[in-house]
């Protein structure tokens, strides 16, 4: 699995979520501690479609951890506070690095729950679409 | 103007800080954080944008211990971010791919994507609603949740920019993507002239007030800007990173709420075949500040006599914490240069006299 569709499902995931994915390796593994969970920041680059210049739009507060597990390691960041999960986050990296990943079915079906949540809010959005019909036939 | 020393008041300034909590606690009602974050987002969105710092927990807390003043809050989270490293730079956020919520064109009646209108209070009817004071919190969200729960989902597509349906037909300018890496305020001295990602970022955290007082006066005549909102977009884009362990991979950290304006309006070049196109970004549903970025963002571009389209005066005085600051500044004791100012008019009279 690409890293990215695993953190997607993961950043969105909720701490009990990540938790109960991550249980098996915490129980199982010999886990080290490369760098304790802890907060730092993410600078959000943009480009704008002007002139196509690159600027900085500000900044997202995110943490970040790295562990090894049985000697592989795995790391986490992710936006906001919470430690526990970017702990688990990490862990959970560590097992797909080292191969011993066997949820990912479980980590799939997460993740197309938390889609189908998004298309449902996207479906109240449209409801919202509007079609303004003109009173001029010259406007378009 | 001269400057003195003072001593004392050291047990005072305690009392007053531990007034600061009589007033703030208010009532044995507690607001607890989730629910400034959830209930007064915008609110919650606007001290982010000003921040330049994108946590609404940390937004929340901030206007809470400071009993909702905005500029106290920003200060707050301009504080704590001075204290924490920077270790990630995002990839470019790709904003036309943004999970959209609300999408409009004052331009186009009907644009590719659609008009969608999303949450929007223009529509509403500005009267009190005065059930909302006694309103069931538990039964209001179970409510909307019911509402949520019930939608056939429909895919997510991204809404093509009504710029570039412009820029096909020649009548934008099309740009090559500039790789420069952009200016970056928070670490360096703004210099004039500002280069163009400097004032992109100064715009985006800049005070909304300030913004939309100066875009105001534009629109009023003094500018040269009368611009049309192309399109305006809010939505969610994903923020990634290169994986720390395979440059080649990128990892997802979550995703940001923001508002992208692009204002058309006649270009001023001697041809005047092509529109020319003002642009803003900020954090959050702060609409109006992204139209008033974009139209300043013109107005600088073009310069001019008047204030908005001065470049110094509109990106030096915009940042809520600099101008708070200022203005705090002169409830310190002056009490040396008063007494100067004072002799100074004694003298005159006493000349006079």
């Amino acid at each position: 699995m690409e890293k990215k569709l695993v953190t997607k499902i993961l950043a969105r995931a909720d701490r009990a979520e990540a938790a109960n994915l991550a249980f098996k390796y915490k129980e199982s593994c010999r886990i080290a501690v490369v760098r304790e969970p802890s907060k730092t920041l993410a600078m959000l680059k943009m480009r704008e479609p002007v002139k196509g210049r690159l600027f900085y739009i500000g900044e997202v507060v995110v943490s970040e951890a790295i562990v090894e597990l049985d000697g592989v390691r795995g790391m986490a960041v992710t936006m906001g506070d919470d430690f526990e999960k970017t702990f688990d986050m990490a862990v959970i990296d560590a097992a797909i690095n080292k191969g011993i990943f066997c949820e990912e079915e479980a980590l799939l079906e997460l993740g197309r729950l938390q889609e189908l949540f998004e298309q449902r809010e996207n479906a109240m959005h449209l409801k919202t679409m509007v079609s303004f019909n003109s009173m001029d036939q010259e406007v378009k | 103007m001269g400057y003195v020393a003072v001593s004392g008041g050291s047990e005072a300034i305690e009392a007053s800080i531990r007034l600061l909590d009589y007033y703030r606690s208010g009532t044995d009602k507690d607001l607890d954080i989730e629910t400034v974050a959830e209930k007064l987002s915008l609110l919650v969105d606007r001290v982010m944008g000003e921040a330049g710092l994108y946590s609404k927990t940390y937004a929340a807390l901030a206007l809470k211990q400071c009993e909702g003043c905005i500029e106290e809050a920003v200060f707050l989270l301009r504080a704590y971010r001075s204290t924490l490293t920077r270790n990630y730079y995002s990839n470019v956020l790709d904003s036309n791919n943004m999970r959209v919520v609300r999408r409009i064109s004052s331009a186009f009646k009907d644009i590719e994507g659609g008009q969608i209108l999303g949450a929007t209070y223009d529509y509403t009817h500005r009267l009190i609603n005065f059930e909302i004071g006694s309103e069931d919190a538990g039964a209001l969200r179970m409510n909307v949740l019911e509402e949520l729960n019930s939608q056939r989902p429909e895919e997510i597509a991204p809404c093509p920019r009504v710029s570039d349906e412009l820029k096909k037909e020649g009548l934008i300018e099309t740009v090559l993507p500039d790789k420069a890496e952009p200016f970056d305020i928070t670490e360096n001295l703004l210099e004039y002239p500002a280069d163009r990602s400097a004032r992109l970022q100064t715009l985006s955290r800049a005070d909304t007030g300030f913004l939309s007082g100066l875009a105001y006066s534009s629109l009023r005549g003094f500018g040269g800007a009368h611009p049309t909102v192309g399109e305006l977009r809010t939505g969610y884009v994903e923020v990634n990173v290169p994986y720390l362990f395979d440059e080649a991979q990128e990892i997802y950290l979550g995703e940001v709420l923001i508002t992208e304006v692009e204002i058309f309006s006649e270009a001023d070049d001697e041809d005047k075949l092509k529109l020319a196109v003002g642009y803003g970004a900020v954090f959050g549903r702060n609409e109006n500040k992204a139209i008033a970025a974009a139209i300043l963002d013109r107005e600088l571009e073009t310069g001019g006599p008047y204030p908005s389209q001065n470049e110094e005066f509109v990106l030096t005085h915009g940042d809520s914490l600099e101008m708070s600051g200022f203005l705090s500044h002169l409830k310190l004791p002056h009490y040396v240069t008063f007494q100067s100012k004072l002799d100074a008019v004694r003298k005159t009279r006493g000349g006079k006299a």
